[in-house]
């Protein structure tokens, strides 16, 4: 089973999509906080990451960045779940190497979509 | 009580003369050659001159000549008989005959003396015209001055000035404030010790306090916290506190019931009654300037206020609405869960409430998107993106989507596309937002079974007919536009309505639009955005009848490019409180480029886009400085100054007139940018610098 690492500080949106994304087949791992996410990303080593931007202390561009610059890691597709419009955050998001914006409020369909182009193929 | 001179060789008559005129209290003095007389007159100053026609040592043409040179002096021809040549005429007032009697010398003395009163009283009269004729020039030339400032601190200079040279006094002392502080000024023709400006300073606190004897102040002053700014003409010399007791004026600056200070100037010699009114009519002069003066800041304080302020609201709306999105987000992501049946089986009313639920919140994400949206574009923090586009294929795009919307009641498309649409400068998204807008609305407010018609057209902005419905600015159309109309024969809307229509959160009253939803803000949105093309939107309508609205943009043209992409520049150097210039080369175009690629000038990172206004040749060039970085002007205008003395013979007929602000102490539109280079701002030409 292919393993998805949500990194969220909000709890009820990290919950919604761990519910879905486990019911479409994906196992599931869940951080509330930047640090533990880096720390969760290296121990399970994930199939993809969605990630949210505003996170206290440590935000997800930084974590995005840290995790493309490594070698390890730099092929994890990385979703990127934002408040803010589009193109506010995309050209940071393009030199940090996001794969995919998301935009607050989403379709849980469309994400679980989006996840399965990325990791059924 | 007389000067008299006698010139003469005669020593027997001058003594007899002596004797006559010593007894009526006259002072007598003698001359017997040229170089005497000409002594006595200088040092004595007589009054009368009694000269012999009997001179035969020297020439009597020459001296009486002489002798009348001076001022005011009266000369008496003592002669034998009548044969007097004409030129000693002219130079004579009147005639003693030989022998003289000596009362008829008394009486003719007597006479000339009342001549010579009088030459002196019209000399005197002369010499006081002329004072207040200059007196009266530096007012008018002062008031001139006062006219042309806003400037309080250049106002009370002139003031000085204007008093300093009609009136030419010794020390002034005129208390002010700047930066809502007392200040004394003084200005002294000689230095002043410190003994003398602690007595200044004193005299000008009991001053003020006498102003207000039984009024409140309007403020508190001190010695301690009392300013002083000096002005010393000529150092060579010290003024002790005799000054003090010179003559002096003293007059408030007031305007009705503003104070601005007050003015004191000392002088020597005494003020006549003519210098006593330049002086009050230059205090009075003063207020008016003065209080337009302090109108003027107050008006601009209030402005910069007034543009924070915004800024702020703005940048609140933006962080609330991002907070929204979140918990909007989890209650979505709830209810799309339940609604999906993993959480177990639905029951027809559970489904149909959830559903209601989820309308609500997609609702609520509209609502805040628009608002966004709104404060975005007010903040001129929207990114457009500009590009050349027909209109068809946003109408297409927008028709198709709302299809099914429209068929839910039976609504009907009527389209009426003209097959050559022309070009438009456009943000394609941004339009296809509008005209969403516009159809949504249309189908929401129209019953079932009704039509909604499409039609575009392009029209020369004389044929337009633009309702004045909303009294903020009118925009003037010019040239040709693309007019696209949405219209519907739905439940329409009534003359008040149609006021408040593009105003924000104006939801029309009625039961019918309660349950449409919508957030209210669709259309001050599409205003904006209209704006920000350069374009416009209107209405028209008739309750139960249906509404037309049109709105137009511009045909795409080099010029309108050019003004869309300025208004965008400016408002990043509102937006980064950094600078915008706009310069415009008359002549020839390859100027500009030239000063485009000067290294020195233009920084890469500067946004540039210019525009060459064919049939005038003129090229304009504006340049937005990034992210809070400034130019001071000076620096651009040296700039450009040397580029051009540089190359006088490349460009020998070109003339550069531009314009910049730095933001935010500059709180101005591109109207006025555009104005104030066409103002010619700072002109220069090629073969002729102007400072």
């Amino acid at each position: 089973m292919k393993k998805v690492l949500i990194v969220d500080d909000e709890q009820d949106i990290v919950e919604s999509l761990e519910f879905v994304l486990q019911t479409a087949g994906f196992e599931c791992h869940c951080a509330y906080n930047g640090e533990d996410g880096l720390n969760l990303a290296r121990e399970i080593q994930p199939d993809l990451i969605i990630l949210d931007v505003m996170m206290p202390k440590i935000n997800g561009f930084k974590i995005c960045r840290l995790l493309k610059y490594d070698n390890k890691y730099k092929n994890i597709p990385i979703l990127m779940v934002t408040a803010r419009s589009q193109d506010d955050d995309k050209q940071i998001g393009e030199e940090t190497g996001v794969d995919e914006y998301i935009t607050k409020p989403f379709e849980l369909d469309d994400i679980v979509k989006k996840v399965e182009g990325y990791l059924n193929k | 009580m007389a000067k008299i001179l006698f010139v003469s060789e005669n020593e027997k008559t001058g003594k007899e003369i002596q004797e006559v005129l010593q007894k009526n209290s006259h002072e007598f003095c003698y001359a017997d050659n040229k170089t005497l007389t000409i002594d006595i007159m200088k040092t004595q100053l007589p009054d009368i001159v009694i000269l012999d026609s009997q001179i035969r040592g020297f020439d009597l043409k020459d001296i009486s000549k002489k002798i009348k040179s001076f001022e005011n002096v009266v000369t008496i021809l003592l002669t034998k008989n009548d044969e007097i040549e004409p030129e000693i005429l002219k130079n004579t007032n009147a005639f003693l005959q030989e022998p003289v009697s000596p009362r008829f010398l008394i009486s003719t003395i007597n006479a000339n003396l009342k001549t010579k009163n009088s030459l002196d009283k019209l000399s005197n009269s002369n010499q006081e015209l002329a004072r207040s004729l200059y007196q009266l020039n530096v007012l008018y030339s002062t008031s001139s001055q006062f006219a042309g400032t806003l400037d309080k601190d250049k106002l009370i200079d002139f003031l000085i000035e204007g008093m300093d040279k009609s009136l030419s006094f010794g020390l002034s002392c005129v208390l002010t404030f700047r930066n809502e502080e007392p200040i004394l000024i003084i200005n002294s023709l000689y230095n002043i010790s410190d003994r003398l400006l602690e007595a200044l300073k004193l005299r000008a606190v009991l001053n003020y306090k006498s102003l207000f004897e039984k009024k409140p102040m309007p403020f508190e002053l001190d010695i301690k916290h009392l300013k002083i700014e000096k002005h010393i003409k000529h150092a060579i010399k010290e003024y002790d506190f005799s000054v003090l007791r010179s003559d002096n004026m003293f007059a408030p600056i007031v305007m009705s019931e503003n104070f601005f200070g007050f003015i004191e100037i000392f002088r020597e010699a005494e003020f006549t009654t003519e210098d006593a009114t330049c002086f009050q009519t230059l205090a009075q002069q003063v207020s008016l300037p003065l209080k337009s003066a302090s109108l003027y800041e107050m008006k601009e304080q209030t402005n910069k206020k007034l543009e924070r302020l915004e800024r702020l609201k703005s940048e609140f709306i933006s962080i609330v609405s991002h907070e929204l999105r979140t918990p909007l987000t989890a209650i979505k992501n709830s209810m799309d869960i339940i609604l999906s049946g993993k959480t177990g089986v639905l029951t027809e009313p559970m489904a149909k409430f959830m559903n209601m639920g989820r309308r609500n919140v997609l609702r609520l994400a509209g609502i805040i998107n628009d608002l966004l949206d709104l404060s975005k574009i007010e903040a001129g923090k929207m990114d457009f993106k500009f590009e050349t586009i027909k209109i068809e294929p946003v109408i297409e795009y927008v028709k198709t989507s709302l299809e099914e919307m429209a068929n839910e009641k039976n609504l009907n498309f009527k389209m009426n596309i003209e097959d050559s649409s022309a070009d438009i400068y456009a943000d394609t998204h941004r339009l296809e937002q509008v005209l969403t807008n516009l159809v949504s609305n249309a189908i929401k407010f129209t019953p079932d079974g009704g039509q909604i018609e499409i039609r575009t057209s392009v029209m020369d902005a004389k044929e337009i007919n633009y309702v004045e419905i909303f009294d903020d600015e009118f925009k003037q159309l010019h040239g040709k536009y693309l007019v696209v109309l949405v219209k519907d024969n739905g439940i329409g809307i009534s003359q008040e309505d149609l006021a408040r229509v593009f105003d924000k959160f104006a939801q029309i009253e009625n039961s019918l639009s309660r349950k449409v939803g919508g957030s209210g803000l669709g259309l001050p949105i599409a205003r904006q955005l209209l704006e920000a093309h350069n374009g416009a939107i209107w209405c028209n309508s008739k309750p139960e009848k249906g509404s037309s609205f049109y709105f137009v943009i511009p045909v795409a043209d080099e010029m309108n490019k050019f003004l869309i992409e300025f208004k965008q520049n400016l408002q990043k150097a509102k937006v980064n409180n950094s600078s915008i210039a706009l310069i415009k080369v008359k002549g020839d175009e390859a100027l500009i480029q030239d000063i485009i690629e000067e290294n020195n000038l233009i920084n890469k990172n500067y946004l540039n886009n210019s525009i060459k206004e064919t049939n005038e040749k003129i090229s304009t060039l504006t340049m937005t400085i990034p992210d809070g970085d400034k130019f001071s002007a000076d620096f651009l205008k040296k700039k450009i100054q040397g580029y051009v003395n540089e190359h006088k013979n490349v460009y020998p007929n070109c003339a550069i007139m531009y314009s910049y602000a730095v933001y935010p102490e500059d709180a101005i539109d591109e109207g006025e940018l555009i104005k104030k280079s066409g103002d010619s701002f700072v002109h220069i030409s090629g073969n002729e610098l102007n400072n």
